[in-house]
C-alpha cells in the first residue's frame, strides 16, 4: 500500500478564482491555500456553491484567462503562468481530470473505447497495438469489459461511465489524479463500488488523489486528509479520522450532524440559514450569520486559516467552543438528625456541553442526574467543584455578573404544576424573569413574552394569556414553562426530564419542539432523562450516570451500538431499543 | 447587434405600415393612371421616373407597400391561427389525434412548397384572396408543429396538472395558463410567417402568378425584368432597385423583430431540427 | 430505416394522390374547360384534344381515373403538353439535368462554405469576425432570392460583361471537345449559382454556426480539454462533428429550399431547368406540365430526404437504424 511521502506535489497558495457577471463578481474561490503530497489522497469537501469544482477546474487551467489568480505550483512549475500549450502538455498526461457528471463528459458520437485511446495517442508515442493493449488493460483495471470499449455513451450506465471516466483519466498513468464528485448521483451499490474501485487504484499506483466530494462517507473511506471549503474559502484542513470524530470548526461539525448515515440514530439536523450568495458573500467570517457562537469580531475581520497541532481552523475563537465545563462537582445531602446517614447524590461528576451541542445525562432513579442538573443550574449549592460557563468560573462571579451568567443557563423541570405558579396568569408566568431581571420596558417585555409564546407554538391571544395552569394541558404547560425559559434568551437549556410525565404523542411533539428551539437559536441542551430510547433521537452525545458517578460519555451512536461500560450495556439491553426496531 | 434589432425591425415596420395606411396622400399620383411618357428618367415630377406605360414609379412603389403588408398580416395571421389550432390540440390531447394529425402535417410538411404553390395558384386563378390563402395553406404545417411541440412541453408542467387536479375544465386550462404561456411563441412565428409571406407574396408576382391588377412589388420587377432595354444605361437603378430594396428592407426588418422576440422567449435555444 | 422507405413510399402516394384530386376538386373546373368550347381554355387542336381527353379519362368514374393515372405514372406517360404538344416526360428529361446541375452543385458548395465558415466563426464566437458573418448571413437569408439574382446579372453580365446574359449555353453551338462543352455550360453556370450559393449559404452557416456555440459549451467538450487534446482536434473532431448532426438533419428541408430557390433563379437568368418549364408552363396555361414538373419535383425532394436521413443515421449513433 502507498504510503505519503513528504514530497510535496501540489502546492496552491491563495487561489482566487473571480468571475465577472453583468451586475456583480461572483468569488467563487477566495484565496484558498493547501498542498497535496505525494501519494496522500486529499479531500475537499463542500457544498454546493462552496467552491469545489472551481478549484478542480483552476487547478487544470480551465477557467478563461484573467479569471485566476495565486500561484499553483506542480512540482518546479508555476501553473498560473503557463501558456495554452504548455497546459495542454500536462493535462491529461500529469494532471488529470475525472470530472463531475458522467451523464454528459463523454462525446456522444465515438466509442469509448476510442476517447480512451485519443488521449494516449495525443500525449504518448505508441504504435497503435500498444495502444490497443494499454486500453485493453485499463478497462480491466476499472473493471470494464471488451463490450463496454466498443459501445457509444449513451449505451452504457452510469456507474460503467465512471469507471471508463476513471480509465480514462488513468490512461497516460498521471501524478496527480483529481476525481471530481464520483460517488454523486449513482446509486448504492455502485456508489460502493466506485469507492473499492479508487481505494485499489490508490493502492497501485503511487498518484496523488484529490477527491472532490460531498459525500462524506466517500471521503471517510477514502482520503488521508480533508479540507472543508465554505463559501470560497477555507475553514478547516485536517486528517480525515480527526475530523470526522472530532470537527472543532462549527460548520464542519453542522455539516457531519446534517449528513444521514447508518451509524447515526439521531433524527438529522440542519444548519440554520442559508448558504450565502457568491456574489454577494458576508462580511467578515463567511459563516457567521449561521454560527451559533459568533462574537463581534466574527462579523468584521475574516479569521485567518491557523494550525494547532495538526488541525487547521479559520475560526477567531479556535473553533468550536465549550458551552459548559462542569468539574469534579460534589453534594452530599444529610438527613435530618445528627447521626442520621448521608447520601452522596453527586461524587465527582465531570461533564461538558459544546456549543449547539444536545447532550443527554441518562441514569437510572437515585443516579444523581437531577441533583447534579440542578447544581449546574444553581438551585443546590455544590459542595465541591468548578462550573464554567463560556469559559468563565462561575464561582468567582457575584452580584451583577451572577446575575447575568445565571440569565445564560435556564432550566426546565420534570413536573410543570410545580415549577408554574397556580395563582398567576399564564402571561405573568413567562414574563417573570424578566420583571424580576428589570430587563426592558414593560411594553417589551410584553413582546419578548409573546414572541416567546410563538416560538413554542401556542397562542398569543389575549384571552390564553390571562389563563391559568389548571386550564391547560400538561403538553401546554411545559411549552409554556419552555417559553418562561427562552424569555431571557440563554445559551444553555437543562431540562429534567421535561416528557416524563406526558402522554405519548405529547412527549413526541415537545421534544422535537426542544430540538427545533434548540438549532434554531443555537443553544446547547443538557437533556436529562431515564428514558434511552428517546434520547437517541436527538443526543449528539450521551453521558451516563451511575451512583453519582459518570461511568460513561461518547457520541450517542458510539454508546448505543458499541456501549463499553457494563452498566450502559445493562441500560441498553434494558431500554425498548430492540423491540422498537421491528416497527420502526 | 443587442436588443437593438427589435427596435430597429419595429421602427421600420411601422413606417412601412405609416406609408401604407396614408398611400392616398403620400402618393404624388395615382398608381394606375398614366401620367407621364414612357420610361421617363427621374425628374422634379417623377422622383422615381415612370415605368413602360407612363405611371409613377414612386407611386407605385408606396402603394405597394398596402399589397405587401396586407398580405403580410393577414397570410401570417391565417397561419398561425391554423398552425395554433390544429398543433395546439394535437399537443394538449395527445394520443390518436395527436399522432393522427402530426403525420399528416409531417407528409405535408415534406412536399415541395413552390411547385405545390404554382399548381394551386395555376388551378385556382389569379387574385389576392387567393394568394393570401394559399401562403396560409402552405405555411401552416410548420407553425402546427412548433406549436404543438410548446403546447405538449406545457401540458406537463406542474401548474397545468395542478389545475386540472383542482378541476378546472379543458377551457380554463387553455384559456388561463396554455394560451398565455403561448404568447411569446405566437408572437414570434407571427412574425416570421409576415416575413415569409411577404417574400412568398412578391415571389409569386414575379413569377406571374397572383394578382396582376394588384401593383405589388413583385409585379413592379417583373414588369422592369421584361422590358427590353432595361439594362441600357441607369433605367434599373430606379426601376427595378426601389421595389427589390424595399422588399429586402421590411423582410429584413420582420426577421429582426423575429430574433428580439426569440432571444426573449427562449434564451436557452436549441438550434437543432 | 424501412419505417423510412415506407414514409416515403405513403408521401409519394400522397403527392400522386395530391396531384390527382387538385385538379377535378379546385373551383373552376379547369380540367373540364379545356374540353368546353365555350371556355378561354378550349383546345382547338383535334389530335391535341383527343390525347389529353385519352390521359384525363374524365368521362371515366372517378375510381378507375384514379387507378388509371396511377399506373400510367408509373410507365413514365406524365401526359401531353398543350403548349409545345409534346409528351410531358420528353420535357422534363430535357430540363432536368440542367436542374439538377445547378441545384446538386450549389448545395455541396453552399454546404461546404456554410460548413467552413459556420465552424470558424462558432469557434470565434463574439469576436468581430463571427458578428460580421452573422450579420451578413441574416441579410443573405432575407434577401429575395430573385433581387440578389438581378443585381448580379446586372452587374456582372451586363454591366461588366464578364458573363453571359441567360440561357444555359450558348444558343445553336457546336462544341469541338467535350471540354470545350463544359467550359460553355460552366460559364453560363456561374452566376445562376453564384446567386443559389448566396441564398443557401446563410442558412447552413447560421445552423453550424449557432449549433457549434452550443456544443462547445457542452461537458464534453470542457472534458476533452482537460484530456489535453490539441486545439485541431477539439475543433474538428468532436465540436465540428457534434455540430454537423442538426446540419444533416436539415438537410432535406434544405432540398425544398434549394429547389424554390432554383426556380426564381432559372427564371431570373433564364435557365433551362424545371423552374424555368414550370414558369412558362403557368403563363400558358398547360396543366400538364405544371403537374408533371410538380411530381417530379416531389419525387426529387423526396428522394433527397431519404438520403439526408440515411446520412444522419450514420453519422449520429444515438439514432438508430433500423
Amino acid at each position: 500500500m502507498a504510503t505519503p511521502s513528504d514530497t510535496t506535489r501540489l502546492s496552491v497558495r491563495d487561489l482566487r478564482v473571480h468571475f465577472p457577471t453583468a451586475s456583480s463578481i461572483v468569488r467563487a474561490v477566495d484565496g484558498i491555500s493547501f498542498e497535496v503530497r505525494a501519494g496522500e489522497t486529499f479531500a475537499i469537501v463542500g457544498e454546493t456553491g462552496s467552491g469545489k469544482t472551481t478549484t478542480a477546474r483552476a487547478i487544470l487551467g480551465l477557467h478563461p484567462r484573467g479569471t485566476v489568480q495565486g500561484s499553483i505550483r506542480f512540482g518546479d512549475r508555476e501553473l498560473t503562468e503557463l501558456s495554452e500549450d504548455e497546459w495542454r502538455a500536462l493535462r491529461g498526461r500529469h494532471l488529470a481530470l475525472a470530472a463531475q457528471g458522467v451523464g454528459t463528459a463523454f462525446d456522444p458520437v465515438y466509442r469509448i473505447g476510442e476517447q480512451i485511446a485519443e488521449l494516449l495517442r495525443e500525449h504518448l508515442s505508441l504504435t497503435s497495438a500498444e495502444i490497443r493493449a494499454r486500453v485493453q488493460a485499463l478497462a480491466q483495471q476499472v473493471g470494464l469489459e471488451a463490450r463496454h470499449l466498443v459501445a457509444y455513451p449513451h449505451q452504457l450506465s452510469g456507474g460503467e461511465k465512471q469507471r471508463a471516466m476513471l480509465a480514462m483519466a488513468l490512461a497516460c498513468d498521471p501524478d496527480v489524479l483529481i476525481v471530481d464528485e464520483p460517488t454523486s448521483g449513482q446509486d448504492v451499490c455502485a456508489r460502493a463500488e466506485i469507492v473499492a474501485l479508487l481505494r485499489q487504484l490508490r493502492a497501485e499506483r503511487g498518484m496523488s488523489l484529490i477527491l472532490i466530494s460531498h459525500d462524506l462517507a466517500a471521503v471517510a473511506q477514502l482520503a488521508d486528509r480533508v479540507a472543508v471549503l465554505y463559501a470560497g474559502k477555507l475553514i478547516e484542513v485536517g486528517e480525515t479520522r480527526a475530523i470526522l470524530e472530532s470537527p472543532r470548526h462549527p460548520y464542519t461539525w453542522g455539516l457531519l450532524n446534517a449528513y444521514p448515515n447508518m451509524t447515526t440514530t439521531r433524527d438529522l439536523r440542519g444548519i440554520r440559514g442559508e448558504l450565502p450568495d457568491p456574489a454577494h458573500p458576508p462580511s467578515g467570517c463567511r459563516f457567521h450569520p449561521r454560527c451559533t457562537q459568533v462574537v463581534e469580531q466574527c462579523r468584521l475581520v475574516e479569521p485567518p486559516l491557523v494550525e494547532t497541532n495538526g488541525r487547521w481552523i479559520a475560526c477567531h475563537l479556535g473553533g468550536l467552543q465549550t458551552l459548559l465545563r462542569a468539574r469534579d462537582l460534589r453534594k452530599t445531602f444529610s438527613l435530618n438528625g445528627a447521626d442520621a446517614p448521608t447520601i452522596e447524590a453527586v461524587r465527582g461528576a465531570s461533564i461538558e456541553v459544546y456549543e449547539g451541542e444536545v447532550v443527554a445525562l441518562i441514569g437510572e432513579t437515585g443516579s444523581g442526574k437531577s441533583t447534579l442538573a440542578r447544581l449546574i443550574v444553581g438551585l443546590e449549592q455544590r459542595d465541591d467543584g468548578r462550573i464554567e460557563l463560556e469559559g468563565e468560573e462561575m464561582t468567582t462571579l457575584r452580584g451583577e455578573a451572577l446575575a447575568r451568567a445565571r440569565r445564560r443557563i435556564q432550566y426546565i423541570a420534570q413536573d410543570p404544576f410545580e415549577s408554574l405558579s397556580p395563582r398567576l396568569t399564564i402571561a405573568e408566568i413567562v414574563r417573570e424573569p424578566l420583571d424580576i431581571q428589570h430587563i426592558g420596558t414593560p411594553g417589551e417585555r410584553d413582546a419578548r413574552v409573546r414572541d416567546a409564546l410563538a416560538a413554542v407554538s401556542l397562542p398569543t391571544t389575549p384571552e390564553f394569556l390571562s389563563r391559568h395552569i389548571h386550564e391547560l394541558s400538561g403538553g401546554q404547560l411545559q411549552r409554556v414553562a419552555i417559553a418562561r425559559a427562552l424569555v431571557l434568551d440563554p445559551k444553555l437549556l437543562i431540562a429534567d426530564e421535561p416528557v416524563s410525565m406526558l402522554d405519548a404523542s405529547e412527549q413526541a411533539k415537545l421534544i422535537n419542539l426542544l430540538k427545533e428551539i434548540q438549532t434554531m437559536r443555537g443553544m446547547g441542551l443538557l437533556l436529562i432523562s431515564h428514558d434511552l430510547a428517546l434520547v437517541r433521537k436527538v443526543a449528539d452525545r450521551i453521558v451516563v450516570m451511575r451512583r453519582g458517578e459518570i461511568v460513561e460519555e461518547g457520541p450517542a451512536s458510539r454508546v448505543i451500538t458499541t456501549p463499553r461500560d457494563e452498566y450502559t450495556r445493562a441500560l441498553v439491553r434494558a431500554a425498548p431499543v430492540f423491540t422498537a426496531e421491528i416497527g420502526d | 447587434m443587442r436588443a437593438n434589432e427589435t427596435l430597429f425591425g419595429g421602427i421600420v415596420v411601422a413606417l412601412f405600415v405609416f406609408i401604407a395606411l396614408f398611400a392616398p396622400l403620400l402618393a404624388p399620383y395615382d398608381p394606375h393612371a398614366l401620367v407621364g411618357k414612357p420610361v421617363e428618367s427621374p425628374s422634379a415630377a417623377h422622383p422615381l421616373g415612370t415605368n413602360d406605360l407612363g405611371q409613377d414609379i414612386l407611386s407605385e412603389l408606396i402603394f405597394g407597400a398596402r399589397i405587401s403588408l396586407i398580405v403580410a398580416l393577414t397570410a401570417s395571421a391565417l397561419t398561425v391561427a391554423l398552425g395554433l389550432l390544429i398543433g395546439g390540440i394535437a399537443g394538449y390531447a395527445g394520443g390518436w389525434v395527436d399522432v393522427a394529425w402530426m403525420r399528416s402535417v409531417d407528409v405535408l410538411l415534406t412536399l415541395p412548397r413552390l411547385p405545390l404553390l404554382i399548381l394551386l395558384a395555376a388551378l385556382l386563378g389569379a387574385g389576392l384572396p387567393q394568394t393570401i390563402a394559399i401562403i396560409a395553406l402552405l405555411f401552416w404545417p410548420h407553425t402546427a408543429r412548433v406549436m404543438r411541440a410548446q403546447t405538449q412541453s406545457l401540458r406537463q408542467r406542474g401548474y397545468v396538472r395542478m389545475a386540472q387536479q383542482f378541476g378546472g375544465s379543458t377551457a380554463y386550462v387553455l384559456t388561463r395558463h396554455i394560451v398565455p404561456a403561448l404568447a411569446p411563441l405566437i408572437a414570434f412565428e407571427w412574425v416570421m410567417a409576415a416575413s415569409r409571406a411577404v417574400a412568398l407574396e412578391a415571389g409569386l408576382a414575379f413569377l406571374g402568378i397572383g394578382d396582376a391588377t394588384a401593383k405589388s412589388w413583385g409585379l413592379m420587377m417583373r414588369f422592369a425584368l421584361n422590358f427590353k432595354g432595361l439594362l441600357l444605361g441607369d433605367r434599373w437603378l430606379w426601376w427595378l432597385m426601389p421595389p427589390a430594396l424595399a422588399l429586402t428592407l421590411l423582410m429584413l426588418a420582420l426577421t429582426f423583430i423575429g430574433i428580439g422576440l426569440e432571444k426573449r422567449w427562449q434564451p436557452r435555444l436549441t438550434r437543432h431540427a | 430505416m424501412r419505417t423510412r422507405a415506407i414514409a416515403f413510399a405513403l408521401t409519394l402516394w400522397a403527392v400522386l394522390t395530391l396531384n390527382f384530386f387538385l385538379p377535378r376538386l379546385l373551383p373552376g373546373d379547369p380540367l373540364n374547360a379545356l374540353f368546353d368550347r365555350d371556355t378561354a381554355s378550349y383546345v382547338a387542336d383535334d389530335a391535341l384534344r383527343a390525347r389529353l381527353a385519352a390521359y384525363y379519362g374524365l368521362d371515366r368514374p372517378l375510381g378507375a381515373q384514379y387507378v388509371e393515372y396511377l399506373l400510367e405514372t408509373a410507365r413514365g406517360n406524365l401526359g401531353w403538353s398543350i403548349w409545345l404538344n409534346r409528351p410531358v416526360s420528353q420535357l422534363i428529361l430535357e430540363h432536368l439535368p440542367w436542374t439538377l446541375l445547378l441545384t446538386l452543385s450549389a448545395l455541396a458548395l453552399a454546404s461546404l462554405i456554410g460548413i467552413g465558415l459556420g465552424a470558424e466563426a462558432g469557434w470565434r464566437r463574439g469576436t468581430r469576425l463571427d458578428r460580421v458573418l452573422v450579420t451578413l448571413s441574416i441579410i443573405a437569408t432575407n434577401a429575395p432570392v430573385y433581387v440578389v439574382g438581378m443585381m448580379l446579372l446586372i452587374l456582372f453580365a451586363a454591366r461588366l460583361d464578364w458573363f453571359p446574359l441567360a440561357g444555359g449555353r450558348t444558343p445553336f453551338a457546336r462544341y469541338d471537345s467535350p471540354l470545350a462543352a463544359a467550359q460553355d455550360i460552366g460559364w453560363h453556370w456561374i452566376l445562376p449559382a453564384t446567386t443559389l450559393i448566396l441564398h443557401l449559404v446563410g442558412a447552413k452557416f447560421l445552423i453550424v454556426r449557432n449549433t457549434m456555440v452550443s456544443v462547445l459549451g457542452e461537458d464534453f467538450m470542457l472534458m476533452a480539454r482537460a484530456k489535453g487534446l490539441r486545439e485541431i482536434r477539439l475543433k474538428r473532431a468532436h465540436a465540428l462533428r457534434n455540430a454537423l448532426l442538426p446540419f444533416v438533419a436539415q438537410l432535406g428541408a434544405q432540398m425544398g429550399m434549394a429547389i424554390t430557390g432554383t426556380i426564381f433563379i432559372e427564371t431570373t437568368f433564364d435557365y433551362p431547368g424545371m423552374g424555368r418549364l414550370i414558369f412558362d408552363a403557368v403563363a400558358a396555361r398547360d396543366y400538364p406540365v405544371i403537374q408533371g414538373v410538380f411530381v417530379v419535383v416531389a419525387l426529387v425532394v423526396l428522394t433527397a430526404n431519404l438520403v439526408a436521413d440515411w446520412i444522419n443515421a450514420r453519422l449520429d449513433p444515438r439514432v438508430e437504424v433500423k
